[in-house]
């Protein structure tokens, strides 16, 4: 990545899209502390985040899914969700969130299952609900959506807008376009590393360097 | 676990502990030796498993901390004419700095590397126990006077082997435990996750070593007499290992049964046909291996007898 700004607005849900391979993943590698940058900031409540380790930047707020799911695979779903609170944290006030959370994307039944032998779809809500066990304040969600049926889909995206109405900033990568034109305000395009266009739903679908880099013309 | 089942299972330790205390008195010299060292397998594969088990990083060096226990004990013992018992604490001690010093360059190590760095860290350490002459006496070893009662080494060890169960049990029905998982499931998803994998690691290393170094040193008391090959025996470390993993690692009670099971084997086959043990040790390592990867507790948990995860 190279050259690629962007701002994101506070409280509102947006967007990150680009073809395969155009930098989204690595983008939140980079806000996460996963990758240290080579150069650039990364500024989050006015702290520029670059450089921390990433449980430095989950303590501020920073929280992620993965692409391809990171579930503790020889833990229970309850012990993935307990793993993520704070020591600070009472053990029963953690364990009555992870119920919640997990009876919230209908994984209650499963608690005492280890996360290993969970479907694609149920591992991407333990993940989902799994980085809300802290109440963070900026969520990122690398493709959320991708293996998650219809109707919990719309469950889980009706959480989302519930969590930007309590003041969270959510960051989505989709490739599922209805997903991102019809819930996000605004949209980040990337190709190559850099950031192509920006706005909202519908200019982007209007923007000629977008549609070209979706549908190619000399790539 | 709910709480009835916590004080079940104290209840259970308890019981274990009154047997203990009374069996000396019923068996011969050598029972009691048997029991001893049986004890002691349970406090390493324990202790063990804290690193390797619960936080996924293999060791096989853990014998260092062993043998450095029994050099603190037997130095200060023979040398200084300590009284034995503080002369534990000495080499929990001096372990535990060791195992910071050891375990910060080399916890940033993974799988294979780390488990052979830790094998490299052991015999460092018994190449110096055997050249710093001047401080350990080198290769003739140590003779610790003869003040021995058997009895004060065998309650030396059944004390130590009740708080390492108990420590053990914490970790491993506490969210610090969990977390050791996690850091072992995925470390890289733990640490975006909050966690902070180098303290973790190197908490949970520094805990598993103090153990090993309070069960040398009370076997050197027991023995009174050790040398560098004999305190840092490699095969002290796969013992460790193999308890574990026969037992179920990343468990409570898998290295307990694991240590209690193996140790009992290996004495019978070692009495009865000394040279047939070692193939027997290499036969068995392949068997459990390649049928019982998660050990014991691993096959009643895919029987349903034996509930999944640590915290339920
Ligand atoms: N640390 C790195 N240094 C250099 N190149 C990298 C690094 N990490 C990833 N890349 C490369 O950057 C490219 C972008 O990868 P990235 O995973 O961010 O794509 P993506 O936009 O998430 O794609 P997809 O939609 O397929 O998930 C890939 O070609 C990858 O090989
Ligand atoms: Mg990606």
């Amino acid at each position: 990545m190279d050259g690629c700004s962007f701002v994101v607005p506070r409280g509102k849900i947006s967007g990150l899209i680009g073809p395969n391979g155009s930098g989204k993943t690595t983008t939140f590698n980079l806000l996460t502390g996963l990758l240290e940058p080579d150069g650039g900031q990364v500024i989050y409540n006015g702290e520029n985040l670059a450089g921390l380790k990433p449980y430095q930047i989950f303590r501020k707020g920073v929280t992620r899914t993965f692409q391809v799911t990171r579930i503790f695979r020889e833990m229970t779903v309850l012990e993935n969700m307990l793993s993520v609170t704070g020591l600070g944290v009472p053990e029963r006030v953690a364990r009555q969130r992870a119920e919640e959370l997990i009876a919230f994307v209908n994984l209650g039944h499963l608690r005492s299952e280890y996360g290993g032998r969970l479907s694609y779809g149920q591992q991407k809500l333990l993940e989902f609900v799994r980085a809300l066990m802290t109440d963070p304040d900026l969520i990122l969600l690398d493709e959320p959506a991708a293996g998650v049926n219809r109707t919990l889909l719309q469950h889980l995206l009706d959480h989302m807008h519930r969590l930007q109405e309590q003041g969270k900033t959510i960051v989505i990568v989709e490739h599922d376009m209805n997903v991102i034109m019809n819930h996000c305000e605004r949209i980040f395009v990337m190709d190559y590393g850099v950031k192509i266009a920006e706005g909202p739903p519908a200019e982007i679908q209007r923007d000629e360097r977008v549609v070209e880099a979706y549908f190619g013309r000399r790539r | 676990m709910t709480r009835g089942e916590h004080l079940r299972n104290l209840v259970l330790l308890g019981a274990c502990a009154v047997a203990l205390t009374i069996l000396p008195h019923a068996l011969t010299v050598y029972r009691r030796s048997f029991v001893l060292f049986t004890m002691m397998y349970v406090v390493l594969a324990l202790s063990w498993n804290i690193i390797s088990g619960f936080t996924g990083y293999t060791s096989f060096g853990h014998v260092a901390f062993y043998g450095i226990g029994a050099y603190a004990c037997a130095i200060l013992v023979a040398d200084y004419r300590w009284h034995w018992i503080p002369t534990l604490g000495v080499g929990a001690v001096l372990a535990a700095l060791i195992a910071v010093v050891i375990g910060y360059p080399v916890l940033r190590l993974k799988g294979p590397y780390f488990a052979i760095a830790m094998l490299g860290a052991a015999e460092g350490t018994r190449v110096v126990a055997t050249v710093w002459d001047s401080l350990t006496h080198g290769g003739l070893g140590i003779s610790l006077p003869s003040a021995e009662t058997s009895l004060e080494t065998y309650y030396a060890m059944v004390t130590l082997m009740l708080v390492t169960i108990v420590v053990a049990y914490g970790v491993g029905h506490s969210r610090f435990g969990i977390r050791l998982n996690a850091i072992r499931e995925d470390e890289v998803a733990a640490e975006a996750l909050g966690i902070n994998a180098t303290l973790y690691k190197l908490a949970a290393f520094t805990l598993s070593a103090v153990f090993p170094a309070v069960a040398g040193g009370i076997q050197a008391y027991k023995v009174l007499y050790i040398d560098p090959p004999a305190v840092f025996f490699v095969q002290i470390t796969i013992a460790m290992a193999l308890m574990s993993m026969l037992g179920g690692k990343g468990t409570v009670i898998g290295p307990i049964v694991g240590a209690v099971i193996l140790y009992t084997a290996q004495e019978l086959t070692w009495v009865n046909f000394p040279t047939a043990h070692l193939i027997a040790y290499g036969l068995f390592i392949v068997l459990v291996a390649r049928f019982m990867p998660r050990g014991l507790v691993g096959l009643a948990i895919d029987r349903g007898w034996v509930r999944k995860g640590m915290i339920h």
